[in-house]
């Protein structure tokens, strides 16, 4: 029901309709902006004096802080990887002037499963730390466990800004892997709407027994003991709405590369998603307010007066109305 | 606030197709039906196993371009499978407590899912106007996040708005985008003010004013709108009946009655997008195909698996089709005055001192103009009609007059120029400040919308 893809729709149809038409002979001059969730801009260009070579860049707000969080600089070296596979797909070295990151799509040799993958793109950018951080729990959970049966924790929190005042943060640990939200929200009304949809998050699980496998959830408005050693710059006057989403990945969320993925792009949809529904629920009540409004104006019409005098040909039955407030006419 | 740097939106609901995009582009990212599906009352419980041809849909990742219903930009609003549709029962929501709301699809999606048995199709724009505002929020807010995949917190949105749209209608659309959206700026434009803006790309134009006729012609119905500097002469706005549909129809009675192969809606819509255009003389075009046959072309329709053919000829239609916009007569009985004429009334119908400015500056937009040599045509006749009118008024007082400089416009972007006007005016760094924002909208309720100032551009 209304799920958002993963992949930008847009760009996959950008990309398909270039390559049908290269095929016929005539490749399309594109010079197009594209835009996604969080302060994401995409742009889609021909590279100078080929029409047949498309530049795919992306400037996206998180890129600063997923950069910021490999000390070895491992970003470009993962998406390099990541698309190494696929073919028609090259990752430039330098990224387009204004934007962060640029691939290189070769038209004649692309393939409808890697339109698809660069159409992934932001999921891809946004997976480096999640993948740094499952890496971070196996290597933990081969460690002896401690007797007491507590966890060992990473030392590292992953921080990524993904938005002006919202960020998220993860922490690896050997038996899970923790990815804490922090969110605000703008309107008043979405505040409300919102309160109830998070504790709706945390309810759900205990009350319905066939998603005892989706990740635990939790809500607070304190930060998490996770987060305690982060220290942040954020404005103290937001912090009544300031909300704190935990959802606790398990090892058999993140088992296989496959499950990887699944939870990588449900996870970074997660806010996207959840705006997406406040806005949903708020066009709900619109249309139940639109009803009783009708309604209520059906009842005042049957109550109206009849004050002109054109009521002469049946003077001697009184005027019929319809629902509407229209006269019967005979 | 870094949404500054987020292009603005682009949205253009119109009564057939929907065009949607980002300012700056130089296309709309995305053209489908303004139609929605939603789950049907009757049997909303067995909506869950959705429709066969929705399989489709889902599995669009691995499918080819052609046969996934996201893609293609329409250039049709009707809905070819015409069985859908066939019962319209009451949407309203209210008595569901279920998620039913949640239930629908829309554009291309929504004219396949309406071909099963648990969706129903509706058109929420009728005549250019919103009539069911729960299907238009519903159309909306998937067409943001879905297709647009848009924060509208984040983003601008410039809406379009035919001419003579009640305030009313603007206050709910304000509602709407501010209460539901929370979107961060509004401007609602007039589009045929849009449409002047996208005729400054014409190599025709040098002068950018917002002064001139516009000729909006779309699937249903043809405006002729003057505009002067910026602000839509309501009482001169005149409608002709004949636009892109009836057109279809008429290639398609033409082949109905030759007895081709295939005489079907599509392959007249076809048909009336590839081969037809406009002619000087009907006459002499006649004479000059029953000289030259090669001027009758063939149209090959295959079926999918390309193992059977039809062929099917296509004749003196290529001009008579578009003709029916200069005579009437030749295919409806009740509209009799040619286009020209219309475009001259309405002109004169305006004040006298901006006439001469919209005559100079006749502008075209919308799909059903798109003819070849159409604008040639037009702007022969009209000023055939003027030059007798001056000749005439010449002949009666003896005074010389200054005379008339009549001009069509035509440019590439005719097609969307309503959207690429928009693209336009929304990239530039002024757009921003025209419009209301969320705070505006707070401070003042929805009466805001009822002004919104030009683009004083020049």
């Amino acid at each position: 029901m209304l799920h958002l893809k993963s992949h930008n729709l847009l760009i996959q149809k950008t990309l398909s309709e270039a390559i049908e038409a290269n095929s016929n002979g005539t490749p399309l001059t594109l010079d197009r902006i594209v835009s996604d969730f969080d302060y994401t801009i995409f742009h889609i260009s021909n590279q100078e004096g080929n029409k047949t070579i498309l530049l795919l860049s992306i400037k996206t707000k998180a890129w600063v802080s997923i950069q910021k969080i490999d000390a070895n600089n491992g970003l470009l070296p993962y998406l390099q990887s990541k698309y190494q596979p696929f073919a028609g797909i090259s990752v430039s070295q330098s990224a387009e002037p204004g934007y962060d990151f640029t691939l290189v799509l070769d038209l004649a040799s692309l393939t409808n499963e890697s339109v698809v993958e660069s159409s992934l793109l932001k999921t891809a950018i946004l997976s480096f730390p999640f993948q740094l951080a499952f890496q971070e729990s196996f290597e933990l959970s081969k460690l002896p466990a401690p007797e007491d049966g507590s966890s060992i924790d990473s030392q590292k929190l992953y921080n990524i800004q993904n938005r002006d005042d919202e960020q998220f943060f993860i922490k690896a640990s050997n038996d899970r892997v923790t990815v804490i939200f922090e969110t605000i929200f703008q309107d008043e009304t979405d505040k409300i709407l919102g309160k109830v949809f998070l504790q709706e998050f945390v309810d759900a699980r205990k009350r319905n027994r066939s998603i005892q496998s989706a990740p635990q959830v939790l809500v607070s408005n304190e930060p998490p003991l996770e987060l305690q050693s982060f220290t942040s710059s954020r404005n103290p006057q937001n912090d009544a709405s300031r909300r704190f989403i935990t959802f606790v990945l398990f090892p058999r969320h993140f088992q296989t590369a496959e499950l990887q993925h699944m939870s990588i792009s449900q996870l970074t949809l997660f806010r996207n998603y959840f705006h997406y529904h406040i806005k949903c629920s708020k066009a709900y009540m619109h249309s139940r307010m639109r009803y009783r409004v009708d309604s209520f104006v059906k009842v005042l019409n049957r109550a109206k007066l009849d004050e002109d005098k054109d009521g002469l040909e049946n003077d001697n039955q009184s005027t019929r109305r319809t629902i509407t407030g229209r006269k019967m006419v005979y | 606030m870094s949404y500054l740097n987020n292009p603005a939106i682009v949205m253009d609901n119109g009564t057939g197709l929907t065009k949607l995009g980002f300012a700056g582009n130089d296309s709309p990212s995305w053209i489908f039906p303004t139609a929605i599906a939603t789950a049907q009352s009757s049997n909303a419980k067995s909506s869950a196993n959705a429709p066969q041809g929705l399989g489709n849909a889902k599995a669009g990742v691995s499918n080819p371009a052609t046969s996934n219903p996201y893609f293609g930009n329409s250039t049709s609003a009707t809905s070819f499978a015409s069985n859908s549709n066939a019962f319209l029962l009451s949407n309203n929501l209210a008595g569901k407590r279920g998620t039913e709301d949640l239930d629908f699809y829309i554009g291309n999606e929504a004219l396949v899912a309406s071909q099963g048995p648990a969706y129903s199709l509706s058109y929420p724009i009728r005549h250019g106007q919103v009539e069911n505002w729960d299907h238009m929020e519903r159309f909306w807010e998937n067409s943001i996040f879905k297709y647009l995949r848009a924060e509208p917190e984040d983003h601008f949105f410039l809406l379009t708005e035919p001419p003579l749209n009640p305030p009313e209608n603007r206050e709910q659309v304000a509602e709407i985008f501010f209460e539901s959206f929370n979107c961060a700026g509004l401007y609602i434009a007039v589009q045929a003010v849009l449409a002047l803006a996208a005729s400054w790309t014409s190599a025709q134009v040098t002068d950018r004013s917002l002064t001139g006729t516009v000729i909006d012609s779309g699937d249903g119905v043809t405006h002729v709108i003057p505009v002067a500097e910026g602000y839509v002469v309501g009482s001169a706005i005149k409608n002709i009946p004949i636009a892109g549909r009836d057109i279809t129809l008429f290639i398609q009675s033409l082949l109905r009655e030759r007895g081709e192969a295939d005489s079907s809606l599509k392959t007249a819509e076809r048909i009336k997008q590839e081969y037809c255009y406009v002619c000087p003389d009907i006459v002499k075009e006649f004479n000059k195909f029953d000289r030259q046959p090669e001027k009758f072309a063939q149209f090959i329709i295959e079926n999918q698996d390309k193992t059977t053919k039809k062929v099917i000829d296509i004749g003196y239609e290529r001009f008579l089709a578009p003709e029916i916009f200069f005579n009437p007569e030749i295919a409806s009985s009740d509209f009799l005055t040619p286009l020209p004429t219309v475009v001259d009334q309405t002109i004169q119908a305006c004040p006298i001192d901006v006439r001469k400015g919209l005559y100079n500056n006749i502008v075209l937009s919308g799909g059903s103009t798109m003819f070849k040599d159409f604008s040639r045509r037009l702007q022969r006749d009209v000023k055939s009609i003027v030059s007798n009118r001056i000749a005439q008024n010449e002949a009666l007082t003896g005074t010389k007059s200054t005379g008339v400089d009549v001009q069509v416009i035509s440019h590439r972007k005719q097609r969307n120029a309503v959207w690429f006007g928009g693209s336009l005016l929304a990239q530039t760094a002024e757009f921003k400040g025209y419009c209301h924002t969320k705070k505006d909208y707070e401070e003042h309720g929805p009466e805001i919308v009822r002004n919104f100032s030009l683009f004083n551009m020049v």
